[in-house]
Formats: C-alpha cells, structure tokens, sequence
C-alpha cells in the first residue's frame, strides 16, 4: 500500500439482488457465519453491480467518474463512504469522507434549514462549535437568503437543496469529497462558483470525486477520470 | 459501543435535539403528553380496580402504586416504539451517508427517558400527599435504572435492526409489548410468591426492575443482592447477544432497507 494512497481498492466486487427478497439476505447473514465461500456465487435474481474494481486515489487528487446509468458509478461513492460494504475484496479509506451521494442528502424535510445544517454537519464529522462558527459563511456560501434559513427544508426547491448541501460538505474538514451528480443541479453561476470551489478544495489537498453526465466539464476539472460500464472500469 | 460513539458525541447530541423538535414541532401541549400517558392510564386502573374489580392490590394507596409501576413500563415501551422504526424511517439517512447506526435507535431512548423524568416530576408531590415513609434504600433506584437502560437498549437494538429485514416486526411488537405489560407487575405485585415462582417469573428482566422500583421507592426496602446479581447478569448477557447481532446486520442496512 503507498503512503500517499486515500483511497484504495482491491479487487473489489460487490452483489445487488433484483428482488426484493429481505429475509432471505438476513438468513444468508446467519448462515455465512458458518460457510463463508458462499458469497462469492451468485444465486437467482442477483447480479454483479461492479465486477473487480481495482482503483487507487492519492491525496489531493480529483478524479471523475463517467458512465452510463447504472454503470457502477454510485455504488463506488457508496463503497468509499463506508455505506456499504464488498462482497469480496478490500476498500481501504484512510480520512474522513463528506458524502453528497444525491441531492439533499440527510437532510429531515421538517427541519428548517438552519436545523439541517447542525444534523448535515455534524453527520460528516464537523463538531457543533464548528458549525456555529461557519454557519454565516455555510449560508452566504449557498447563496439562500436569510429568511429561508427557518423554513422546513421540504418547501425548498431542489436546487436550494443541492447549494445548502454542497455549501455544508465543502466547509467541513473532511478529507474526501464525494460529489454526485450535483454539479447539474444548480443554476449557471451556482455552478460556476462549485467548480471555483472545487479547485480550491484541489488546492488545498483535498480528495474530490465526482459522478457527472457533464464530460467536457469534468475534463476540464479533474486530474483524471474514470470510465465505468457494466460494472467494470474501462481504459482508465 | 461508547467507544464507538465518542467521535460521534456532538452528531449524538443534535440528534437528540433534533428528535426533540421532530416531535414537538406541531405540537400544542408539548411536553405535557409525557405525563398525561401515565397519567390517564393511572386514573383508569384506579378506578376500575376500586368500583369495578373491587380487588386488593396491595397495601398501599392504588394511585401511588400503579403510578410506580407505569413510570418504568412506559419508559420501557415508549423506547421501544421510538427506536423500533428510527432505522427504517431514516433510510435517506443510512443510504447515503456513514455514521454508527445505534445513535438512532439510541436518540429514541433518550427522549422516552426525558419523558419519564417529566412523568416523574408529578411523582414526588403524591409522595407527599401519601405520607410515604422515604429511606435511603431510594438509592437502589440508580442500579435499577441502569438495568432499565441496558435492558431497554439491547430489545430497541435487536427489534430496530430486526424491523429493516422484516416489517413484520413492527406489527408484531405492538402486540408483544401489550403482552408484556400483563407479564410484568404493573397491575399487581408478586411479593407474595414463592422465591422459585419469583426467579423463573424475574427471567423477565422487567419483572424485576419494575418490583423492586416499587419497592424501594413506596415500600422502603432493598433489593436482595443476590437477585440483583442474577438479573444483572441475564441483561448483561442478553445485551452482549443484540448488540453482536445488530453489529453483524448493521453493515447490510443500506442495502436491504
């Protein structure tokens, strides 16, 4: 393992169902204990989301993750947040990662956005003093006027969601940013200010990756990227 | 687990604030329903105890005594209905993003313990009213209460991680919890029993805890060590048990739920 390497996978594969068969993964949980090699079949109804995923990230870098729907993409983030876990192979994180898998994730509808700000920042690592010393630049950051601060986040429009969470995550001190599909989300010169924001965070050290359908953007921004199809990296 | 949550205390923390205002939020009374549950339910038993089923309880007061008895029960049941849905109502919260699983159905029992402080609260004045004779073995009430929290902590960590793999769960446990209210001495006391009926009767951790509350909050007398030691170690063990198990499934959440 390189020093320098933040994110590393190792032959990485990991099983979706297409079922919604609950009980069924509960008793595969029970019974592995006593036969492990059974997970490395597939039974009916399951496939293969990502199929030997090799990939090694260094810090600081920037790295893009293009694909298809369905490709795998998402389930990479997923992996690296430690939100789920392989079936087989080994995902090493070192640093502490700031999800934004979709658009107002973890965020509580009745909440009011101030409120949100406390749960969202927290969950990524920021401490309460922390967040109240940023809270004024979180908000300018997001560009939503004050008096939306204390309204339930159900009654935000999406793109006021994505900004308050991006505006969160790239104010926290985490290590790794995830970034997904976001970027679409805002408008014109939100998106403009994301990605000024992004070579900043590059500047500073930080990790980011990010999930766009936007190529020539993201050819533009990150070092370099990742194509993904059926589940498996392609010429990267 | 405290080793795990101590990097997440401050995530803990504005989770417990954030339930709190989750739940008050389009409320009018607030933090009066706390009391009223136990309350109503306290009025109702004494009434139909005393001009219905003309029954000798005990020998104390029915007031005072089923208030005793419904203090700890509804902790123990309004723990288990918060945290029983927490995982599943916050799947946008376990899809998306890492953080120890626990801290929600534990944030559930944090606010049914700060409805029993409240429900408490109105417990020291009947005290008064009914000249009850306090002595220092109200002290047991600490060991009793931590008994409380592991054991209420272990079935909100096996039912919540439960409830994500069957729903069936949360249809079953309204029903059991009602079961186990009539298994437990809310209602009645088994003071009178013989010690083998009691200790098979005390594998219901509840049982106990909720016994000999009363008994050193309303009958000033101890708890008998060796039975306290006994329970103890059933809860410990049976906590040990859930929280493996909710540790095993826990990593699986994102993708089941």
């Amino acid at each position: 393992m390189s020093s320098d390497g933040i994110i590393l996978f190792n032959d990485v594969w990991k099983k979706y169902s297409t079922r919604d068969i609950f009980h069924k993964s509960l008793r595969e949980e029970i019974s592995d204990i006593f036969k492990r090699e059974e997970r490395e079949k597939l039974s009916d109804g399951e496939f293969w989301a990502l199929k030997s995923i090799n990939i090694s990230i260094t810090r600081g870098e920037c790295v893009g993750l293009f694909g298809p729907n369905g490709a795998g993409k998402t389930t990479i983030l997923k992996l690296i947040a430690s939100v789920t876990y392989p079936n087989q192979g080994e995902v090493a994180v070192s640093g502490r990662v700031a999800p934004l898998i979709s658009v107002g994730a973890g965020f509580h509808p009745d909440l009011t956005g101030r409120e949100n700000i406390y749960t969202n920042g927290t969950i990524i690592g920021m401490s309460i003093k922390e967040i109240r010393e940023k809270i004024e630049s979180i908000i300018d950051f997001s560009e939503i006027e004050e008096r939306f601060m204390d309204m339930p986040v159900k009654k935000y429009s999406n793109g006021m969601n994505a900004r308050l969470g991006f505006s969160i995550a790239v104010h926290s001190s985490a290590e790794i940013i995830l970034i997904d599909e976001i970027l679409a989300v805002g408008d014109e010169s939100f998106q403009v200010k994301c990605i000024d924001k992004i070579r900043d965070l590059k500047n500073n050290n930080k990790t980011v990756l990010i999930v766009s359908h936007n190529k020539k953007k993201m050819e533009e921004l990150t070092d370099r990227i990742l194509f993904i199809k059926s589940g498996e990296i392609i010429n990267s | 687990m405290i080793k795990r949550l101590i990097p997440y205390k401050d995530l803990f923390l504005v989770y417990i604030w954030r339930e709190f205002n989750i739940r008050y939020r389009q409320s009018y009374i607030g933090a009066l329903w706390a009391v009223i549950q136990p309350l109503s339910m306290m009025l109702l038993f004494t009434f139909v105890f005393t001009y219905l089923i003309k029954a000798v309880v005990s020998d104390y007061p029915k007031t005072i005594f089923f208030y005793s008895g419904l203090l700890p029960w509804t902790f123990f049941a309004s723990s288990v209905n918060y945290s029983l849905t927490s995982l599943t109502g916050n799947y946008f919260l376990i899809t998306k993003i890492y953080f120890p699983r626990e801290i929600l159905p534990l944030s559930g029992i944090v606010m049914a313990f700060l409805d029993y402080v409240i429900a408490s609260v109105i417990f020291i004045p009947m005290l008064f009213i009914y000249h009850i004779h306090i002595t220092y073995y109200i002290l047991w009430m600490v060991p009793l209460l931590v008994l409380l929290f592991v054991f209420t902590i272990s079935i909100s960590l096996l039912l919540s991680s439960l409830n994500v793999y069957y729903r069936d769960v949360k249809l079953a446990t309204g029903f059991l919890i009602q079961l186990l209210f009539f298994a437990s001495p809310v209602l009645y006391s088994i003071d009178n029993l013989s010690l083998n009926f009691k200790l098979i009767l005390f594998l219901n951790p509840m049982t106990f805890i909720i016994e000999n509350m009363r008994r050193c909050l309303i009958e000033g007398r101890g708890v008998v060590l060796w039975q306290f030691v006994f329970v103890s170690a059933i809860v410990a063990v049976f906590y040990y048990l859930c929280y493996r198990f909710f540790i095993k499934t826990e990593r699986d959440f994102a993708d089941v739920i």
